[in-house]
């Protein structure tokens, strides 16, 4: 097992953290003037009741005592009450300024964490090699792109800098009322354990809980999903009676796991507010206590309550980030599994040799890695530069597999035979700068979501509009386009126009041909236009292009009879090799093909060959 | 998906929904009773603390502390019970009414015709039935509970100042107008604000599909980098809205901590002039502080509240448009009577099906379009033939078979059965009697017997494993280890796609038909598997009336009629030799099928 490049979740946190982590290093430090403003107007409102109001001596630090002579001392401010109430406004104004500097900077911190992980997935995801991609669900990928980041960013953002504010505040809100009275403090202490296990205690359970509704959503869910998408076999059974019955059965089931983690919140809000309240209770009783016996003073008393008021809320948030910590981890987890897949990498001497040369399959074999029958079986085809070999063959034969090797969207294994260009083996050549050179339409074209010159220049963004036409042209797509009422600028892809088979295929061969590759692969595709505009694309392709490598794959003798090379497949194995006259010769499968196809004629033959 | 507009709603869409609360009317006025009560002792809890002032601190005495203590006690408790209670209730309240919700739209989702589905695809409905039902429902229990709590919190307390002491509670008071502009000011930046976000994240959300579903040809097109610069552009844009919409609440969390200071400010200076002349005591003045202090966030969260309600708006109207959307294949009142209706058959008065199907002059065109797609048709199908329907991806093939199901009616014309206008029996029936095999084979999750069974209910085993020997499927159980009670997964997903078309022949066969509706795969399928398939599809339309959409050489050269269709309409029609011979569009896509058989063929 190789080294993992992110071996632990605090690792890959550290990652993603790189360009955020100073925001949340700002946030973080005016989070803590946040709390310590908080805690200055109680001791404002204590002193105003001593001081002011009443007629206690001033019990304050040198700096305090030395603005307030500058004022004109305690009874300046008694004939002035405006004053102090400017004060309090201005501290009240430094601490909404701390507070909009921390939440701004947790946003940009949030923000920018959640950009870089996007990103880094995103560019990761698209250069992992493609054997990748078909062994993980699309769905569940991008459930962990886009959940899983939700995830880790209100963790890291929201409750982790919760927590650092709340501990501040606890902290500094504590030593504040251990200065007005240690034993009262002391009181108040006692609950703050409680509460916080309490909570913890509470929120672990309600998180399992969530975690059952969660999979009873998704069971519900799913029968809703299945019904509608069903809905064709749903109404031609006659089975609607049975539908409703099996939603409402979990419906029910549902809701009443619902309703029995409702009934969980609602014991441990009241309960923990009990606790709450209970404490305030000690403390304003304990304090009265106090003061009648003269150990503290009215203003400390309320200083004091005003404190431990401040602390009803962090407490019981702290439970709950303990408990939601769990659920961090996790996803956090899921995002590494993609991190730690590996990315295609080049050999650090990769070339990026002429292409325009003779490509050699030298005994390739080859295996999918989570099957188990041999797809190729030690091939061997020399295909000489500027000629055009096409390829016959079932489904199934390996055809498609020989072109991903050569485009290495697989590798071939050690000791499974070579391909070579020009005499270089193709793992030594630079990944991207090999398939530039070799244009593949693939058997099943995609289109993105974009408009179809944007699909065609895909590849060459410097690419003209004569050129875009051009290729449309060669590709025998300029009349389809002609038909859209948009022209060139119809969307495409996923959430725009659906394209036939035919029109998809050609829009894939313009989309290859832009880069004007020296070496052109068709995995059959041509399969979906008829016979004459196939040959129609293949006249043009020659006119144009007729330096280029071909490789034609098709089942259409028409298709690929014109080809200088003919190779003709069967399990993994090339069963015949020749020009097209020196098969038809041979008088082998491909004569036998072809006589099929052609000779026979379609009107008798086929119908009592498809009866027998 | 586009962000639907705004919508504006007499009473919030109330009224719209109180069908579905009325049942629980009781809980919901209990629980409202008691988030009063509970707001009132919320705004009371202040008053000891002003009275253990007043009187322990500045009397220096202890004399009333225990009646203090049990009093405040008792009040505790109250509270702590009158919240269970009522979250209780409110909880029952939100989930019972989110239950009907759901019931009631996936219920009347039964009896719509196939025009809705075809207009509006399945995420959108399933957001109907799932979601929106979940935000009514929580508007009904907490967003009204938050309201009232909220509310009368703020009225309890203005009430209580303004008892205390006139003069002093109006100079906070001039504050709450002020407060309720501001507030409502940056509300409404940040719901555009996060509107737009969510618009950006599906987009995120889709680029990501497609740098998946799409990777073979971005790795073939060596385009990475140029979608991957795409991407940045989007998860940029997202940044900066985002860090926008933070912005705005920021501000917004500043400013309403500056209120409470004003509100401070003015208590203090004006409630300590009045305390210095001692019209007032330290623990009325500590009240007030208080209260100051705690006004701002009731007032917040009561306008985020109402913001909230005006959102929920457009999921009501979403709600209530499923729920008023009519059926466009209805059966009629007398074929009701006498047949039953879709959750209540009357099969005693069921006819037997014997199978001869007939178009006459029918002309259509699907209600969201108004192209007519089919024009005075004719076509007479006997008991036991076999029609074929031929052509390109969407080109239309479906609307035959929407009209033979009933799906869809004729715009004009008729469609008989056994003779009879298909409308003067009841769409249950003749669904019972009709057989459909689908293109993309739709298994319910569950077992093999409960998905063979789904045609008819009562199957024996024997019978089951009669049918999948019909149609060689017999391998596809022995796969599985445990026989018919393995499990197929969520829409069959732990099988392969020929096998779900197996198994699907299967059901077909158990229901025993006289009508069969098969949409052939056009999917690439093993060799055995397909030889399979091809043998089964020969089994199950053996002697049934059957309307198939073809692909498959076999079936349509067997077929006693080929219809070719071509954008939509039916450009050919006639046997296989007739249409060959006529060299048109059949003749063109048979060739091209044919060729890659014959390649298949001679090889293997």
């Amino acid at each position: 097992m190789k080294q993992e490049k992110y071996p632990t979740n605090v690792s890959l946190i550290k990652y993603f953290l790189r360009g955020s982590i100073r925001y949340f290093i700002i946030a973080i430090i005016f989070a803590m003037f946040v709390s310590l403003f908080e805690l200055v107007s109680p001791k404002i409102i204590g002193f105003m009741v001593d001081s002011i109001l009443g007629n206690e001596k001033v019990n304050a630090p040198f700096y305090i005592q030395f603005v307030l002579n500058r004022i004109g001392g305690v009874e300046a401010l008694k004939q002035n009450l405006l004053l102090l109430a400017g004060i309090v406004v201005f501290v009240y104004m430094l601490s909404a300024a701390s507070r909009y500097i921390f939440r701004i900077s947790n946003v940009k911190g949030a923000e920018t964490l959640v950009q870089t992980m996007r990103d880094d997935l995103f560019d990761h995801i698209l250069h992992l090699p493609f054997s990748w991609h078909s062994e993980n669900h699309t769905g569940d990928i991008i459930q962990r792109c886009t959940s899983d980041v939700e995830q880790i960013k209100v963790f890291l953002s929201e409750q982790l800098t919760m927590l650092f504010r709340v501990v501040v505040l606890i902290v500094l809100a504590l030593i504040f009322m251990a200065q007005v009275s240690l034993k009262l403090t002391l009181v108040a202490i006692i609950f703050i354990p409680m509460i916080i296990g309490y909570s913890y205690f509470f929120h672990h359970r309600i998180g399992s809980q969530f975690e059952k509704v969660d999979i009873e959503e998704g069971n519900l869910s799913a029968i809703a999903q299945e019904n509608l998408t069903g809905v064709r076999v749903v109404r031609a059974f006659g089975r609607e009676a049975y539908e409703k019955e099996r939603f409402e059965q979990q419906n029910k089931y549902y809701t009443n796991m619902w309703v029995r983690l409702l009934n969980l919140l609602a014991a441990f809000w009241s309960t923990s507010d009990i606790f709450s309240q209970l404490q305030i209770l000690s403390v304003m009783t304990f304090g009265a206590v106090l003061c009648v016996n003269g150990e503290i003073t009215a203003g400390n008393y309320i200083a004091f309550v005003y404190y431990n008021a401040l602390l009803k809320w962090p407490i019981r948030m702290i439970g709950r980030v303990i408990a939601n910590m769990s659920k961090a981890g996790i996803s956090i987890e899921r995002l590494r599994y993609i991190m730690n897949s590996e990315e295609e990498k080049d050999a650090p001497d990769a070339m990026e040799p002429k292409m325009d040369e003779d490509i050699i399959f030298d005994h390739v074999s080859f295996t999918y890695e989570n099957g188990n029958t041999e797809i190729l079986k030690d091939i061997n085809l020399k295909i000489e530069k500027g000629k055009t070999v096409g390829i016959l063959g079932a489904t199934g034969s390996g055809k498609s597999t020989l072109m991903y090797l050569l485009d290495r969207l697989y590798d071939i294994p050690e000791n499974s035979g070579k391909i070579t260009i020009g005499g270089i083996d193709i793992k030594k050549i630079k990944r991207s700068w090999l398939r530039e050179n070799i244009g593949m339409v693939l058997q099943e074209p995609y289109l993105f979501s974009r408009s179809l010159e944007e699909n065609i220049r895909i590849a060459n963004s410097s690419a003209s509009q004569f050129d875009v036409k051009d290729v449309a042209r060669i590709a025998a797509l300029d009349e389809t386009i002609s038909h859209f009422k948009q022209g060139y600028d119809t969307f495409v892809g996923e959430r725009g126009v659906t394209l036939s088979g035919g029109q998809k295929q050609r829009a894939a061969i313009a989309q290859m041909l832009i880069k004007k590759p020296p070496i052109m692969v068709f995995d059959d595709s041509l399969s979906a236009v008829d016979s004459e505009t196939d040959a129609k694309i293949r006249r043009a392709l020659k006119e144009k292009l007729e330096d280029s490598t071909v490789i034609l794959i098709a089942h259409r003798i028409t298709t690929i009879m014109h080809a200088d090379v003919i190779v003709v497949m069967d399990k993994g194995k090339i069963i015949e090799l020749g020009s097209h006259d020196e098969l038809i010769k041979k008088k082998g499968i491909y004569c036998q093909i072809h006589d099929l196809q052609l000779e026979q004629g379609l009107l008798d033959g086929e119908v009592e060959y498809a009866r027998a | 998906m586009q962000e639907p507009k705004q919508v504006r709603l007499p009473y919030f869409g109330f009224p719209k929904i109180y069908p579905y609360v009325k049942k629980y009317r009781k809980r919901l006025f209990g629980m409202i009773t008691f988030g009063v009560i509970v707001s009132i002792l919320d705004a009371l809890f202040p008053l000891f603390n002003r009275y253990a002032l007043d009187h322990y601190v500045q009397e220096k005495t202890l004399d009333t502390l225990p009646i203090f203590v049990g009093l405040y006690l008792a009040m505790v408790i109250v509270k702590a019970i009158l919240d269970y209670v009522g979250l209780c209730w409110g909880g029952q309240l939100e989930m019972n009414v989110n239950h009907d919700l759901r019931e009631a739209s996936f219920n009347h989702l039964q009896t719509l015709s196939f025009s809705y589905f075809n207009q509006n695809n399945v995420g959108y409905i399933h957001a109907r039935v799932m979601s929106d039902t979940g935000k009514i429902g929580e508007l009904v229990a907490w967003r009204l509970m938050d309201m009232v709590w909220e509310g009368s919190y703020v009225i309890v307390v203005l009430i209580t100042m303004l008892s205390i002491h006139l003069q002093l509670a109006l100079f906070v008071i001039v504050l709450v107008p002020i407060a309720i502009l501001i507030i409502s000011f940056f509300e409404k930046k940040l719901i555009t604000a996060n509107r737009k976000i969510r618009e950006i994240n599906s987009k995120i959300t889709s680029n990501f599909n497609e740098g998946i579903t799409g990777a073979r040809s971005i790795k073939t097109l060596v385009i990475e980098n140029k979608i991957f610069s795409d991407f940045k552009k989007d998860s940029g844009f997202m940044k900066h809205t985002s860090i926008r919409a933070g912005h705005y609440s920021a501000m917004f969390s500043g400013l309403i901590v500056m209120m409470s200071a004003f509100a401070l400010a003015i208590v203090l200076w004006q409630g300590g002039i009045l305390t210095q002349r001692q019209v007032i005591q330290i623990g009325t003045l500590s009240v007030f502080m208080s209260y100051a202090l705690n006004l701002m966030d009731p007032i917040q969260f009561l306008i985020e509240t109402i913001a909230g309600l005006i959102g929920i708006q457009v999921n009501i109207e979403r709600f209530t448009k499923l729920m008023n959307t009519e059926s466009d294949v209805a059966d009629s009142k007398e074929v009701i009577e006498k047949y039953g209706d879709t959750f209540n058959p009357k099969k005693e008065n069921w006819e037997e099906l014997y199978g001869d199907v007939e178009f006459k002059d029918v002309s259509f065109h699907y209600p969201d379009g108004d192209e007519m797609v089919l024009e005075h048709f004719d076509l007479k199908v006997p008991k036991g033939t076999n029609v074929a329907i031929v052509g390109e991806t969407g080109a239309g093939k479906s609307t035959l078979v929407n009209l033979v199901c009933r799906f869809f009616e004729p715009t004009s014309g008729q469609v008989l059965i056994d003779g009879k206008d298909a409308r003067e029996r009841s769409q249950l029936w003749l669904h019972s009697n009709i057989g459909y095999v689908l293109q993309t084979p739709h298994l319910f999750s569950g077992t093999v017997r409960d998905n063979l069974r789904y045609g008819k209910p009562d199957a024996t085993d024997e019978e089951i494993l009669k049918a999948l020997d019909l149609v060689s499927a017999t391998f596809v159980l022995e796969k599985m280890d445990k026989g018919l009670d393995s499990e197929v997964g969520e829409g069959g997903d732990l099988l392969s796609t020929g096998e779900k078309q197996l198994l699907s022949f299967a059901r077909a066969i158990l229901a025993d038909p006289k009508i069969l509706v098969l949409d052939e795969a056009t999917a690439s399928i093993d060799t055995l598997t397909e030889k399979a398939i091809q043998d089964a599809i020969q089994t199950v339309i053996q002697g049934r009336t059957s309307f198939i959409i073809a692909h498959r050489l076999s079936t349509i050269v067997n077929a006693d009629v080929i219809l070719v269709v071509s954008d939509g309409k039916i450009i050919e029609r006639g046997t296989h030799k007739e249409l060959m011979r006529k060299r048109g569009a059949y003749y063109d896509l048979y060739t091209r099928q044919y060729e890659e058989m014959v390649v298949n063929e001679v090889i293997a």
